[in-house]
């Protein structure tokens, strides 16, 4: 329990523009233990979903830039390999679940042909052994039938099994940690359930970290121990669920939380948002991001960066915490 | 190709005409290849211009020869020369334009389209004489022009598609469990491009027995055998002499397999087309 599943050391990623480098995820360091899920929460367009890309080594594409101190996957330092042995780590050792089921499986494969070629390329083995891991596997979310589902295409699945299905493949080689960028945004409520109590047994059976990327924080706080929250690229606080939802000490979380609408309360009160807007990548303020939008920032938010501070488990980047 | 496919053919008569055409066509070509028939196309069988007779179905040729053994002859011919230039360009313009399209702007695109530009800038038939020409009268020397031509409308097709299919979800998904970016390519990119492939097939495939027909009509095309060019070429005297044998039955034959290939091609678009199939 000493090496945790994933563990990340100050991860940059940003856009080579003419004039320079713009920053998308800004220095973020984090851990996750085996067996435990950690959310990561933010608005669009915040950083999440490149942090997971980075950490796949989806990225660099054309115009992006990675660096990080590293990115450890069970105490191996999979930032460093060369393209050939992480590939080899890729799907294996760590695995993706991606947002739209429906586009992220190849449509003119069955689900057993794509689940047993994952299976062959990184364990080996024979077809027939091949087989019955991948059967294993589907049976593994849920699928009762596994052998008819083995050999259906993709587009005669409906969304939930279609993410059911992912998870089966992203499953199959056992993985130590798994990244579920949005796994349940296209889904809808009962698929969603059946989506998060999978990711939830992976937790409990195997002892698969889980970094769960989302911008709903009460699909966080039903599947995750602990949540990250993100905002321009920085993470602002982390915490464990229940005292962030209790207390949370940033102020952008606590704004973030009043923007959930509450309902039963006999007088409805006028649904909140954040005042102004998300800045431009390019255009960040200086000192806090959150600054300019935030009601309790004073002279030093605007000047220097607030550092996260958590060495307790619980930590909010602010001069000024509530 | 799945079940849906073959149920959205079937229902189309004019696709389904078109390949019972064609199946005849192919049927013919095979009985040749396996000797069973006109075998004879060669042999001095009558009188010159003999008339439409039961020993001789389309009559007789300038030196005798049975016209019927010559057309299933010429049969074989064009399927052969369509078989091949068919799957050899088909072959070689989804390899290149796959490089291209996945190193799209990268120097293996460029390069082939380039290649691709160069070949396409030169007069075909020009082309072809000049191929036939440095291979000094080689029977393959059509084939090899045909072949190096054909793959460019294949390639820049697949180029597109490949750019198109390589932005989409799963080959992220791909790369994300460690598949190689070459593999990727053979793997899940170009499966994806099967139904344009099966399309485009068809569509070179009347290409190059068109194709044939003319080269062999300039004298650039079939050396030994017969095909339904070269009679046609013979034809070109006949017919004003009034002998219509040769024309009429390089002319019907050569009509009757473009138009069930066509009527085919056209049906398999549509089949494959999920999107047609909706409404």
């Amino acid at each position: 329990m000493n090496t945790p599943a994933l563990k990340v050391k100050n991860l940059s990623v940003w856009l080579a523009s003419g004039s320079g480098r713009i920053p998308v995820v800004d220095g973020i360091s984090f851990s996750i233990n085996a067996g435990e899920a950690t959310g990561l929460v933010g608005e669009s367009g915040c950083g999440k979903t490149m942090t997971a890309k980075a950490i796949m080594g989806q990225l660099p594409v054309t115009g992006i830039g990675v660096s990080a101190d590293a990115i450890e996957v069970e105490g191996r330092d999979i930032y460093k390999l060369k393209a050939g042995q992480k590939r080899a780590v890729l799907g294996r050792d760590i695995a993706m679940i991606f947002q739209q089921p429906a586009t992220a499986l190849d449509p003119v494969f069955t689900l057993g042909q794509q689940i047993s070629a994952v299976y062959r390329r990184h364990c080996g083995g024979s077809r027939r052994q091949a087989r019955q891991t991948m059967l294993e596997a589907l049976r593994g979310v849920g699928f009762s039938q596994a052998e008819d589902i083995a050999g259906v295409y993709p587009h005669q699945l409906s969304g939930g099994m279609r993410q059911l299905a992912m998870i089966a493949m992203a499953t199959v080689c056992k993985p130590a940690v798994i990244i579920a960028d949005e796994p349940t945004t296209a889904l809808d409520n009962s698929s969603r359930a059946l989506i998060l109590q999978q990711l939830r047994q992976l937790q409990t059976s195997r002892q698969t970290a889980i970094l769960y990327i989302s911008h709903d924080l009460s699909v966080v706080r039903q599947t995750c121990r602990d949540v990250m929250v993100m905002y321009c690229g920085r993470i602002m606080e982390t915490a464990d669920c229940q005292s962030l939802f209790s207390h949370p000490r940033h102020p952008y979380s606590a704004g973030l939380l009043a923007c959930i609408p509450q309902l039963g309360k006999t007088r409805p009160a006028p649904i909140r948002s954040i005042p102004g807007q998300v800045p431009a990548a390019a255009d960040l303020p200086a000192g806090c991001h959150f600054a300019p939008r935030c009601d309790r920032a004073v002279a030093q938010c605007r000047e220097s960066v607030p550092e996260l501070d958590a060495s307790g488990g619980r930590g909010a980047a602010c001069f000024r915490p509530l | 190709m799945t079940q849906g496919t073959w149920q959205r053919l079937k229902s189309d008569p004019y696709g389904m005409g078109g390949l019972a055409v064609v199946t005849l066509f192919a049927l013919l070509a095979i009985c040749v290849w396996t000797g069973l028939l006109g075998q004879g196309w060669s042999a001095v069988t009558g009188e010159r211009y003999e008339a439409a007779s039961a020993s001789h179905w389309f009559g007789t040729n300038l030196l005798g020869q049975d016209i019927f053994s010559r057309t299933l002859f010429g049969t074989a011919t064009a399927f052969e020369v369509g078989l091949l230039v068919t799957l050899c360009s088909t072959v070689l313009g989804t390899v290149l334009g796959g490089l291209a399209g996945w190193y799209s702007h990268g120097w293996p695109d460029e390069l082939i389209l380039w290649l691709k530009g160069v070949l396409d800038s030169i007069p075909f038939y020009l082309f072809a004489a000049a191929v036939a020409y440095a291979l000094q009268g080689s029977p393959w020397a059509m084939h090899l022009a045909m072949i190096a031509t054909f793959w460019t409308t294949t390639a820049r097709i697949i180029r597109g598609e490949v750019m198109r299919i390589k932005e989409r979800e799963f080959i992220e998904a791909a790369r994300a469990i460690g598949l190689p970016g070459i593999k990727t390519v053979f793997r899940h990119v170009l499966p994806n491009t099967f139904h344009i492939l099966l399309v485009q097939g068809t569509i070179v495939f009347v290409a190059a027995i068109n194709t044939e027909v003319i080269l062999s009509f300039l004298g650039l095309g079939i050396k030994d055998g017969v095909s339904w060019g070269l009679m046609l070429a013979e034809s070109s005297q006949e017919v004003l002499a009034g002998h219509f044998g040769n024309f009429i039955a390089a002319g019907t034959s050569l009509f009757l397999l473009m138009m069930g290939f066509n009527l085919l091609a056209d049906a398999l678009q549509d089949a494959l087309d999920v999107r047609g199939a909706l409404n």
